[in-house]
């Protein structure tokens, strides 16, 4: 057995597509530019970054949909390329979304053809199945139509797919998306059990919270490449030696954000919508208080609580997706 | 050998009723079996009117033709609905053969096919008052189940090259066009030109059409067993041709990213 569960070195993918008919336009895009990973046996790894970083297109050529444009990557030591069967036997796959399952059939028959499909013995599939949607907390709707579930069941039946030939490496690309608190915080514990019995676990996702919880370790992808990884902890150090300023507000205009950024000392300004508030994170040096120059650039603005804080992982995320920001362009664009 | 058995036989049964769009009581009688019935006698009276062949022409004929609505359709949904579904990714990512994945999915749709071939025969021949010797009836239950087999192979060829080309319907639509066109069933061969007789030779049904007239006509099975081969033969190709289609878009979509797999 190899020692390392998934092993990538120099993972590229680019996507070539056409659009247009009369006048053809051959589009580029560099989804993933050179990813090297390796992850051991048992452990449970996260992969972070912000929407088209190239975390699907990675986990789509480490379980054989893909082929790599540049690179290669192997699964308990089989090559994703010439090894398809032996990997894709070894490997589960849970994508996040409505999509993906049978809407006529019940979850049961929706299990039972993926057994087929991923070679549980006969034998074996009517107990493993009752395993699965105990689990997942589908039984007693099992034998009901996948068409009327809503989201979140069906997300949980993604995820009793997922592991029905019991996979040694579970790729999990947003698993929590639609599921509501109790059940995601259920699912956090499902995969932290599979991690501890053994299962490798390569979790995307964009709670931040989720990945600090249960990951080992983190990769930050942005542009199609690692940007940092570390552990949780080490992680957190890219936003060392700052301050967060919280300031809860009405009605801050981007003009306004844009001002804050360019404050002395300030390093990072972001904005969220909650509610019907806004809440503008601003990442500073520690030696500075930027809170009186932040609160005079707000002038005018009804301002709720304001709160200054250690940072977290998400605000370490945060640090190192914008320092790469700068260097943007991806697409090429011929004729 | 028994897991692969289960493959094929269990695994095509539920991709059936997965996939399968027309599994309602009223889409089922009225689309595959009161459909066929009424194309059956809009000919045999059209022949009657012009007297271009008799009842038994049209009566045999359409009846073998109508195993192949559920057939082709059946088996382009069988395939090309993993779109619709969004589970084509899932399936990709079965260790397990293609082959026997795929071509179990058509036999379902071969056995729907037989059953809607050997009702609107029997409805269409109580009515039209046609005799079709006892003797005849063994054989030509082999001409039908062969004419579907093919049918649901051609079907699957078919959903094969919708799942790449994205114009299902388009696709299935012609072709259903086309096999009522070229496969002598309401045209006679010998009034066709000879470019369009070789292509209905390579469809489905034709062979099968003309063997089941002859067993009707009381020729014996010695006469028609050259053309059940014949329809077999068809069958034979279009399976081969619907694994070979969906190994080559399968190997090109990992290169590609062409197949939509999630
Ligand atoms: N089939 C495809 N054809 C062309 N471009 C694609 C295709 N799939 C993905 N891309 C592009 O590749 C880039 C990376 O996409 P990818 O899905 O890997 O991102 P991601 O990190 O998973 O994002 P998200 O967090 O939104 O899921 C994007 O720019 C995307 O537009
Ligand atoms: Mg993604």
């Amino acid at each position: 057995m190899s020692e390392h569960a998934i092993e990538a070195v120099g993972l590229r993918r680019t996507y070539r597509s056409r659009t247009g008919w009369l006048r053809p336009q051959r589009r580029e895009v560099e989804a993933v530019r050179g990813v090297d990973l390796t992850v051991g046996n048992g452990e449970l790894f996260g992969l972070l970054g912000p929407n088209g970083a190239g975390k699907t297109t990675t986990i789509k050529m480490l379980n054989t949909l893909l082929v790599p444009s540049g690179g290669s990557a192997r699964i308990c030591g089989y090559d994703v390329v010439t090894r398809t069967r032996e990997v894709r036997r070894r490997i589960g796959y849970v994508f996040g979304g409505d999509r993906g399952l049978y809407d006529r059939l019940s979850a049961r028959d929706n299990l039972r053809y993926f057994a087929e499909l991923y070679g549980v013995p006969g034998r074996e599939q009517r107990r493993r199945i009752g395993e699965l949607l105990e689990l997942v907390r589908l039984d007693g709707r099992d034998d009901d139509r996948v068409e009327g579930y809503s989201r979140g069941m069906r997300q949980r039946l993604h995820i009793a797919r997922g592991l029905l030939h019991r996979p040694r490496v579970l790729f999990l690309d947003e698993p929590s998306i639609g599921v509501d608190p109790v059940a995601a915080r259920e699912l956090r514990q499902t995969v932290a059990d599979l991690a501890a019995t053994g299962t490798t676990v390569l979790l995307t996702t964009h709670y931040m919270a989720e990945a600090d919880e249960l990951c080992g370790r983190i990769a930050v992808i942005a542009n199609g490449r690692i940007q940092a990884l570390g552990t949780p902890a080490e992680l957190r150090r890219h936003a060392d030696g700052r301050r967060v300023l919280e300031v809860e507000a009405y009605g801050v205009t981007d003009r306004q954000l844009a001002a804050i950024r360019t404050l002395p000392g300030v390093r990072e300004a972001s904005m969220d919508v909650v509610g019907a508030a806004q809440v503008l994170g601003v990442q500073s040096d520690a030696g500075y208080d930027v809170q009186a120059d932040v609160l005079r650039a707000l002038d005018g603005v009804r301002l709720g609580r304001v709160t200054a804080r250690q940072p977290t992982l998400e605000d370490a995320y945060v640090a190192i997706v914008n320092r790469v920001a700068e260097e943007r362009p991806i697409e090429a664009v011929a004729a | 050998m028994t897991a692969l058995l289960r493959l094929i036989g269990t695994g095509g049964v539920i991709a059936y009723r997965a996939l399968f769009n027309w599994t309602t009581p009223a889409m089922f009688v009225g689309t595959l079996l009161v459909g066929p019935l009424f194309q059956l006698f809009f000919f045999a009276y059209l022949g009657r009117q012009l007297g271009v062949a008799d009842d038994r022409f049209y009566i045999v004929g359409n009846a073998v033709l109508a195993a192949s609505v559920a057939c082709v359709f059946g088996g382009t949904m069988a395939v090309s609905n993993e779109r619709r579904f969004g589970t084509l990714g899932h399936v990709l990512l079965s260790p397990r053969s293609r082959t026997a994945i795929f071509l179990g999915r058509a036999l379902p749709y071969a056995l729907n096919g037989l059953l809607i071939a050997v009702s609107t025969l029997t409805v269409s021949s109580l009515l039209l008052g046609l005799r079709i010797p006892v003797t005849a009836l063994p054989g030509l239950l082999l001409m039908l189940a062969a004419a579907a087999l093919a049918c649901g192979f051609f079907g699957l060829t078919l959903g094969a090259i919708g799942l790449r080309f994205r114009d299902v319907w388009l696709v299935s639509n012609v072709a259903v066009a086309l096999l009522l066109l070229l496969t002598g069933v309401n045209v006679p061969a010998a009034g066709l030109p000879a470019g369009l007789r070789a292509v209905g030779g390579v469809l489905p049904i034709t062979h099968a059409a003309e063997g089941a007239r002859r067993l009707v006509a009381g020729d014996g099975f010695g006469a028609a067993a050259p053309a059940l081969a014949a329809e077999l033969a068809i069958g034979l190709g279009y399976a081969i041709l619907a694994a070979a289609l969906l190994k080559l878009f399968e190997t090109e979509s990992r290169r590609q990213a062409t197949l939509e797999t999630v």
